[in-house]
């Protein structure tokens, strides 16, 4: 694998390693929409841009993961980026970025 | 079939879709996140780890009959030289069309995949449909896909696993003598690595 995505991963991975890991089946992410990638693109962003820890990120994660309980017909993996979704929101108002 | 812990029926989300471009469509306005900048996160995951690893693995397998017997003999190994490899793809095992063989891939389990050599898998792969009747009846599910093979033809069907991925290796099609191996790298789309389709000469 070249340079570019991996390392990133990679750093992603061991950060949120354990309840907050990234959705994998049989070790391959997974992204069973498109939305579900542009998520996981604008976490990495926003935190690259901001300057925020996965440290950081990931406590909210974990948050959000505890407070949405899975929807019913929700796949792990749309529960898992819903969550995301909740998490990125609540990093971005804690640091007064967003309403 | 027994059921798997892995939910992988594709349905349609488009409440959450509709959020997470919400969202997008928010930091953007903000200034904090461009779109583009998403864009190139994605693209860096499509790119890495996108079928044209696999197009390059099969590309190459034509140009260097040497590299083909490798492949062909330890796929994990041969892709190695190339640079590629990871979990995904420890036990890599490449199957060779032929004039009177033709291979397919399926998971009848669930979704196993050679990511590091195709990226994602599409979602057709993951559906039930796809997984039950490729087993059942492969010949008329190839031709759904627009893949009409002769009689004789015979159509191996080979189940993914946690333990082995397969790809296949296409036939070389005629009339492409002379190209270098980066624009024939280009006619290797992902599904003839899963075997659901064939390399045309005059393609994409």
């Amino acid at each position: 694998m070249s340079a570019g995505a991996g390392p990133r991963l990679a750093e992603v991975d061991a950060a949120l390693a354990g309840r907050t890991a990234l959705p994998r089946d049989n070790g391959e992410l997974v992204f069973e929409e498109p939305w579900q990638g542009r998520a996981l693109g604008m976490g990495v962003v926003v935190l690259e841009r901001t300057g925020a820890s996965w440290g950081e990120f990931r406590r909210h994660l974990a948050a959000a993961i505890r407070q949405r309980p899975p929807e019913p017909g929700d796949s792990a993996a749309s529960a898992y980026y819903a969550a995301w979704l909740d998490a990125l929101e609540a990093l971005l108002a804690e640091r007064g970025l967003l309403p | 079939m027994t059921e798997h812990r892995h939910d992988h029926h594709p349905r349609p989300d488009s409440r959450l879709a509709l959020r997470a471009r919400a969202l997008e469509a928010l930091l953007a306005e903000k200034g904090l996140v461009a779109a583009d900048a998403i864009d190139a996160v994605v693209e860096l995951y499509e790119r890495d780890v996108g079928p044209q690893n696999g197009a390059k693995v099969v590309a190459r397998a034509w140009t260097d009959p040497g590299f083909r017997e490798r492949l062909l003999e330890d796929g994990t190994k041969a892709i190695a030289e190339l640079g590629f490899g990871g979990a995904e793809a420890d036990n890599l095992v490449a199957v060779a069309n032929t004039p009177t063989v033709h291979n397919v891939v399926v998971c009848t389990l669930c979704s196993c995949y050679p990511w590091p050599v195709l990226g994602l898998p599409p979602t057709w792969y993951k559906s039930p449909p796809y997984r039950a009747r490729m087993v059942a009846e492969p010949r008329a599910v190839l031709r759904e896909f627009g893949l009409e093979l002769p009689d004789e033809v015979e159509i191996r069907v080979w189940d993914s696993s946690a333990e082995v991925r397969y790809l296949v290796v296409p036939m070389r099609p005629a009339g492409t003598d002379g190209l270098t191996e980066e624009v024939l790298s280009a006619l290797v789309t992902r599904d003839c690595m899963i075997g659901t389709a064939v390399p045309q000469a005059g393609s994409p």
